[in-house]
């Protein structure tokens, strides 16, 4: 189901981000640059959860770090409720980050080994004073019983839980400041697929329940597939192709988007012989893109003119778009 | 007793029993430190002298216990306040980089230009000599030292995704750096500690020679070692005392500070052994197997892999039947802690210190007919079959490959024996050419690291099949990787069976899907069990064990709104249910499940199934 755009502001909108990490070769060498994003423009609303699907260097991550303000932009604004995030710094930036939060991939790395899960869980709620201090205890036990753990597990070190465990303590850890927006990176990229599955349906609950907005970036097609309204799909650092999950993997409109969506095993596979149309090649250096279109070198439909200038936008429907020259036709 | 007071128990009472010899001085029963004897001078032990008398005939204990004063005063306390003040510089440069950094690490690293005593003359020169300086001369000399180790440990700190959460949370960066990062630091920051308060010592003694520390006739440890080395041919035993309390003193403090740090790590690390230390083999002499003239390229039977721990042993794998028919690939799929990759490992002798296999059967068939139980051989057995025979593709290429040669020179070793070298070059180059590395005769001279993942992960599967084995056995090989290179690999492995229809494979996965489009047959885990096998498609069409029933419903594939969890994680080795393993988490569960272990049932000639209502069920 796709909302509609409405007409006030969407709570969370990028335009044109860009990310540049200038790379020197050798001591008196030119810096090249690097561009781990480019021109990217999207925007959430309360209640919505974009996924980001990619491959790995496609600036997947590198956009959603952008998306809630811990990496600054080369180019183009973030904002936040109208607000742009760089305009923002020190107490006043910290204040805000109480709106917006992130949930990592690894949840062997995303929790501190030496302290008390209980301890933090609680940072937000001292930090920002979410609740009296004297009601600490019980806020920790009401966000650990949220994601379905005992309260008991507020005493304990992350190295006692399993992987599915910690992303649920990870998950309440964010939630403790009452965040309208939630940047998710690969949340269940690491956890098995039944543990993954107690993950998609909490922050699903999550999402109905709290009317979150959020950034869900994956490589998993199917996770997001189940789990998004809109699919924003990357390539080398560019958007090729965003819309309605159920139209963006329906029926997709770059040939990239198709190649993602037959590569993905499944567990109906087509036919044996589907994996003789693997696209051939990897991922070009983000330091050296191609000329036009950044997918043409890998393209199977690829023609000269692809090569000419990066391919526009085309508009399929309402809220879906395809950057590719043949698209739509 | 708890694991912090046990471990801390023994250095703990070396160290309080010298500080309250060392703080008890002035009330102990000792000569006056300073009271000469000189007739009595070099005298050995006696009943008045425990440990003899000096080039003056003063009491060598009441030297020795007065001079541990001065000693460890000056090395603990310019160590802890060095320790201090180095850390502070290390965490605020790390954390903050830029002119901080260079104003904190950089600028503290100047003293490291200096050499030691040119740094104590000036201070020395400025404040005068005597204890307090000394200990302003070694905090100075030390400090740089603990800032560049706490810099180190903070750059790598901050990285990790626990410190972004932080700062996402709109924590002030002081309480990051006080809460979160220092704590993390601790483990690099005792060791040096350790090292520090010993290397102290001996400056210290070195400086008070020069009369620019502690300043006779008051005795320290340094000044005594440097009074006895003169009279080492007529007294060799006064050089032993100080030495002796100096060398102790310095192992109790390295003690105490690798039990600390030990305490401190909240996972609890056991200790490795080396790979000779290991046990030898269980049973010397390889039985000989009745060889059947026709059979499966391996069979594994009632095989179980256990911990042997002091205390117990536990079976982290039990009850393992997979077999494996020449040109079959069957994948052996569960979540972590399946025992999946401990089955795999334990088909190449290459198991964890601690583990080996206790029970059951592993017969291979090798090339030349002959059987032979996997299970009885030792190291040298499994050396003769590792690569010609069995080979093994793992999960991280990136760490599996040698980073320091190039790939051809890796598959030339593996190929030694082949031929000679120009015959080997060309092998090499044929090898890379057929699992799909392009420009081979450029390639084989790149190192991993010159590799992107998914041409590294060919190399990798290039070495193995380098041999031409009889079993390939594959760890996860496509985990780590994206989608559309994971189809490629998927892709060459099926070109890799196509092209030597004997080989048997083993592929292990956690991903269904994989399973799927690659397998033959399929063998299920779960909690170091085998739950289920059969032919792909017939489990997956109809899974006969409520595990893997649930497996498959919990693939986000498919219209349902709602996903299939499965409730609850997979029980830790050392509190398995009695009875099934999953019925815990088991939908279907009935008292009897939790009664015995279930019963290996065959709903079809081709399927196994561990799950006594199979019927009712599924």
């Amino acid at each position: 189901m796709l909302d509609m755009p409405s007409t006030d502001t969407p709570l969370v909108q990028a335009r044109g981000l860009g990310r540049n990490f200038p790379q020197r070769q050798g001591l008196l060498g030119r810096a090249r640059d690097v561009w781990a994003v480019r021109d990217v423009s999207l925007s959430i609303a309360r209640g919505e959860t974009v996924g980001v699907v990619g491959e790995s260097g496609c600036g997947k991550s590198t956009l959603g770090r952008m998306m809630l303000g811990l990496d600054t932009p080369t180019r183009g604004q973030m904002l936040f409720e109208g607000r742009d995030l760089a305009s923002l710094a020190g107490a006043e930036k910290r204040r805000l980050s109480r709106r917006m939060q992130m949930v990592f991939q690894d949840p062997f790395g995303s929790l501190d080994p030496r302290r008390t899960i209980g301890a933090q869980i609680g940072d937000g709620l001292r930090i920002h004073q979410i609740v009296p201090r004297h009601d600490i205890r019980a806020e920790v036990a009401r966000l650990l019983d949220q994601v379905g753990l005992p309260s008991a597990a507020a005493e304990r070190r992350p190295h006692e839980f399993s992987g599915g465990q910690r992303q649920r303590i990870a998950v309440a850890r964010a939630l403790s400041t009452r965040p309208d927006y939630i940047v998710a990176d690969e949340p269940v990229s690491a956890l098995d697929v039944s543990i993954q599955a107690q993950v998609v349906n909490l922050l699903m609950d999550l999402r109905r329940d709290l009317d979150l907005a959020m950034l869900f970036i994956s490589h998993d097609l199917h996770v997001v597939r189940h789990l998004c309204t809109r699919i924003v799909v990357m390539y080398l650092g560019r958007i090729v192709e965003e819309g309605p999950a159920d139209k963006v993997f329906g029926a997709p409109a770059h040939p990239y988007t198709r190649a993602l969506l037959s590569a993905t095993p499944s567990l109906h596979p087509r036919d044996k012989d589907s994996l003789h149309g693997v696209l051939p090649g990897e991922l070009p250096s983000p330091a050296n893109p191609p000329s036009g279109c950044p997918f043409r070198t890998r393209c199977p439909v690829a023609e000269p003119q692809c090569a000419a200038a990066v391919p526009d936008f085309r508009t399929l429907a309402p809220g879906w778009k395809a950057a590719c020259i043949k698209a739509g036709a | 007793m708890t694991r912090t007071t046990r471990k801390l128990l023994l250095p703990g009472t070396l160290i309080g029993l010298i500080l309250a010899v060392i703080v008890l001085a002035p009330v102990l029963p000792l000569h006056d430190v300073r009271a000469m004897d000189v007739p009595n001078r070099f005298a050995g032990p006696s009943a008045a002298h425990w440990l003899g008398q000096d080039e003056f005939g003063r009491d060598v204990l009441a030297r020795l216990i007065w001079g541990g004063r001065a000693s460890l005063f000056i090395a603990v306390g310019s160590a802890l306040s060095a320790a201090v003040l180095g850390t502070l510089l290390g965490l605020l440069g790390g954390y903050f980089r830029g002119v901080v950094e260079a104003l904190t690490v950089r600028a503290s690293e100047v003293i490291l230009c200096l050499p030691p005593l040119l740094l104590a003359l000036l201070v020395v020169t400025i404040l005068g000599a005597g204890t307090g300086p000394l200990m302003v001369a070694l905090t100075l000399l030390y400090t740089p030292n603990y800032a560049r180790v706490v810099y180190a440990a903070t750059l790598q700190v901050r990285a990790l995704d626990f410190v972004t959460a932080q700062m996402a949370m709109g924590a002030h960066p002081l309480a990051i750096l006080w809460r979160t990062i220092l704590p993390n630091v601790m483990p690099p920051l005792l060791v040096q500690m350790s090292l520090v308060v010993a290397s102290a010592m001996m400056i210290e003694s070195g400086l008070s020679f020069l009369g620019l520390g502690v300043v006779p006739p008051t005795p320290s440890w340094g000044l005594m070692i440097r009074a006895a080395r003169g009279a080492m041919e007529v007294s060799p035993l006064l050089l032993l005392w100080p030495s002796l309390a100096l060398a102790g003193t310095i192992l109790i403090f390295n003690l105490l500070c690798d039990r600390l740090q030990a305490v401190l790590d909240p996972r609890n690390v056991t200790a490795g052994g080396a790979l000779w230390l290991r046990k030898g083999p269980r049973r010397a002499a390889l039985p000989a197997v009745p060889a059947a003239t026709d059979g499966p390229l391996l069979a594994i039977t009632d095989m179980a892999i256990s911990v042997n721990t002091s205390e117990r042993s536990l079976e982290l794998v039990r009850r393992a039947d997979v077999s494996v028919h020449s040109g079959e690939t069957v994948a052996l799929v569960g979540e972590s802690g399946s025992g999946k990759t401990l089955t795999s490992l334990a088909l190449m002798g290459l198991l964890p210190d601690q583990l080996g296999i206790s029970r059951g059967q592993a017969l291979f068939r090798g090339r030349d007919g002959r059987v032979t139980d996997l299970a009885q051989l030792d190291e040298d057995g499994f050396r003769r079959f590792r690569g010609a025979e069995i080979s093994m593709v793992f999960q991280d290429a990136a760490a599996a490959l040698n980073p320091v040669h190039r790939i051809g020179d890796q598959l030339a070793e593996a190929l030694r024996d082949t031929g000679d070298a120009q015959e080997i070059s060309r092998r090499v180059v044929d090898l890379l050419r057929h699992v799909g590395i392009p420009d081979p005769e450029r390639r084989q001279r790149a190192y991993p690291h010159e590799l992107s993942g998914g041409q590294r992960q060919r190399a990798m599967i290039a070495l193995a099949v380098a041999n031409a084995p009889r079993l390939l056995i594959a760890d996860e090989p496509t985990t780590a990787l994206d989608p559309t290179i994971q189809a490629q690999i998927l892709h060459l492995f099926q070109k890799l069976k196509s092209d030597t229809p004997d080989m048997g494979l083993i592929f292990v996965t956690h991903d269904l899907a994989v399973v799927a489009e690659i397998a033959d047959r399929v063998v299920v885990m779960y909690a170091g069990e085998v739950v289920e096998s059969g032919p792909v498609a017939q489990v997956f069409a109809r899974p006969r064990h409520p595990y893997t029933a649930a497996l498959i419903a919990s693939v986000p594939e498919g219209a349902a709104d709602r996903l299939v969890a499965i409730p609850g994680t997979v029980p830790p080795p050392n509190a398995m249910p009695p009875g099934c393993r999953f019925a815990p988490r088991c939908a279907h569960a009935l008292p009897a499940c939790s009664a015995a272990p279930p019963g290996a049932e065959r709903p079809d000639p081709a399927r196994i199934t561990r799950c006594i209502r199979w019927k009712e069920v599924t």
